[in-house]
């Protein structure tokens, strides 16, 4: 595993070259430009405030429904762009994968990288929204970069299983679209966990993306249920999730070009 | 990257390198999912539908040589150059290579069609293993060698398939390799440009090695110090490149005697 990261740490600057490119193809050509990366957030949360909100009056406490599902959407939007983008990077990727060497985790991480510059856009969008309701800010931000970094760790670790396996099976790509939509019903984004019948909680916490949003959003709005144990928990299963991903993705990585 | 002992840059010691052949539309999901689980598992590739490209090659290419490859289409040229590049790997023997590779490979791989001339410099500058910094010093040369000062903030996608070879080459070429792949790609240029990467080539060889897959015999005997005739897999002759061209010629009269007409 050492001599990955060393080779990784030479082939640093290709990493930033093609996150460049990345962000740069998403957005050529299209008229709105860097500003989808806001839009696909915030449409979601005014089509959830309107369904869910307003007419099925999800109960989300005292934080007013549109910060309530844009505080779980914008970390949720980043996963969901990073796996999509990750797991068909490979095979996207596949003329240069049969034609030069580098280390191959590069394209699921620059696809992963490529997201994350979203998100921090998105993220004006949620700074401009806290100051609107009124929400504290307090040094308590600067603890997101818990719930950030173990999201971006899972997201990595998902996304090279996924870009290793879509090599295999292309299935992947149909697959992911289906799954991550079911996921989003079984993450709290657009209810809270506590309004989750007792019984059934449990379950939820199986899904790792459970513990992750409700503890950004706790973070971000100092509200909600999430104990230090499950924020340690989640941390634990992000960082494996990273580790299993990136063995499984080396040892595939050297049928890649003869499979592609 | 490994220290290199004596004086050779790449070696090849017994290698055999098999593809499977895919078995069609109509596989069978039990065929599928046996032949998915030996992906996963990573287990030694059954007998089945495998086709051998390389069969015990071995050879060893010193440093400052040029060497010239040649051979029929599927003989298992490019196989080679892939396993000396590390994007492929050997199902048995071994593999050594010492230096920093520059390999073109493939017409516009490592381009991408909507990046203007000027990012694909630095993007492939970059997936070649290059520096910011080493792309900044080195770009005026080649964009010079490229000959597409006009076009630099144009999308690729535009450009003419010359243009295309011509960006790819000039950036493999300078992004100062130890060792130099190049395949047939030399084709698409026009003559003024074949002469200048040839001419490159050349001026290459004095310090660092070129390995040179081509169809193009009077280029290959123009820089090649070395030639390496490939026959299915196997190698059939080699040494200088006039007798070893001699004999791949006088091999494919035999192979279609159309070619005495």
């Amino acid at each position: 595993m050492k001599n990955w990261i060393i080779e990784l740490w030479y082939f640093r600057e290709l990493l930033w070259a093609l996150t460049l490119k990345e962000i740069k193809i998403r957005y050529k050509q299209t008229i709105l430009g860097v500003a989808w990366a806001i839009l696909q957030p915030a449409a979601l949360t005014l089509i959830f405030t309107i369904v869910f909100g307003l007419f099925l009056k999800v109960n989300s406490g005292d934080i007013p429904y549109p910060i309530f599902a844009y505080s779980a959407l914008l970390p949720w939007t980043f996963f969901t762009t990073a796996v999509s983008f990750g797991a068909l990077s490979v095979v996207n990727n596949g003329n240069l994968v049969t034609k030069v060497y580098f280390p191959r985790e590069i394209l699921p991480f620059s696809a992963v990288f490529a997201a994350f510059f979203d998100f921090a856009m998105a993220s004006i969008i949620f700074l401009i929204m806290l100051v609107y309701y009124k929400i504290d800010l307090t040094l308590n931000l600067f603890l997101l970069i818990i719930p950030v970094v173990s999201i971006l760790l899972f997201t990595a670790g998902i996304s090279l299983l996924l870009s290793a396996l879509n090599v295999l099976f292309r299935d992947i790509r149909f697959l992911v679209p289906l799954i991550l939509q079911i996921w989003l019903y079984a993450t709290p984004v657009i209810y809270p966990l506590d309004q989750v019948p007792e019984k059934y909680r449990f379950l939820m916490l199986f899904n790792p993306m459970t513990s992750l949003i409700e503890s950004f959003r706790n973070f971000a709005l100092h509200k909600g249920s999430v104990s230090a144990g499950m924020i340690f928990l989640s941390i634990i299963v992000s960082v494996l999730t990273f580790i299993l991903g990136y063995l499984f993705f080396k040892v595939r990585e050297r049928v890649f070009a003869d499979v592609i | 990257m490994k220290k290199q002992e004596n004086n050779f840059v790449v070696s090849f010691e017994n290698v055999t390198k098999t593809y499977r052949i895919s078995k069609g539309k109509y596989g069978l999901l039990s065929e599928t999912i046996s032949d998915g689980l030996e992906l996963i598992l990573a287990r030694e590739k059954t007998g089945r539908n495998l086709i051998a490209a390389l069969k015990n090659v071995s050879f060893k290419i010193k440093k400052g040589e040029v060497i010239g490859i040649i051979g029929r289409n599927g003989a298992g040229k490019t196989t080679i150059l892939k396993l000396i590049s590390n994007i492929t790997y050997p199902d048995k023997g071994l593999v050594n290579v010492y230096g920093k590779i520059g390999a073109f490979i493939e017409l516009g791989a490592g381009l991408h069609h909507e990046l203007t001339g000027r990012e694909n410099i630095y993007l492939y500058g970059a997936i070649l293993g290059m520096a910011r910094k080493q792309i900044n010093e080195k770009f005026d040369k080649i964009v010079d060698f490229a000959e597409i000062q006009k076009f630099l903030d144009t999308p690729i996608k535009k450009y003419s398939s010359g243009m295309y070879s011509r960006l790819g080459f000039s950036v493999c070429a300078f992004c100062d390799p130890d060792i130099l792949l190049v395949d047939e790609v030399l084709a698409v240029g026009d003559v003024n440009f074949q002469k200048k990467c040839l001419a490159k080539m050349h001026s290459f060889a004095r310090e660092k090695t070129v390995v040179f897959v081509s169809h193009n015999l009077d280029a290959i005997k123009q820089i090649c110090t070395r030639v390496i005739y490939i026959k299915s897999g196997k190698i059939s002759s080699w040494g200088a490149p006039n007798s070893v061209i001699k004999t791949y010629l006088r091999d494919q009269k035999l192979s279609s005697p159309l070619l005495d007409a």
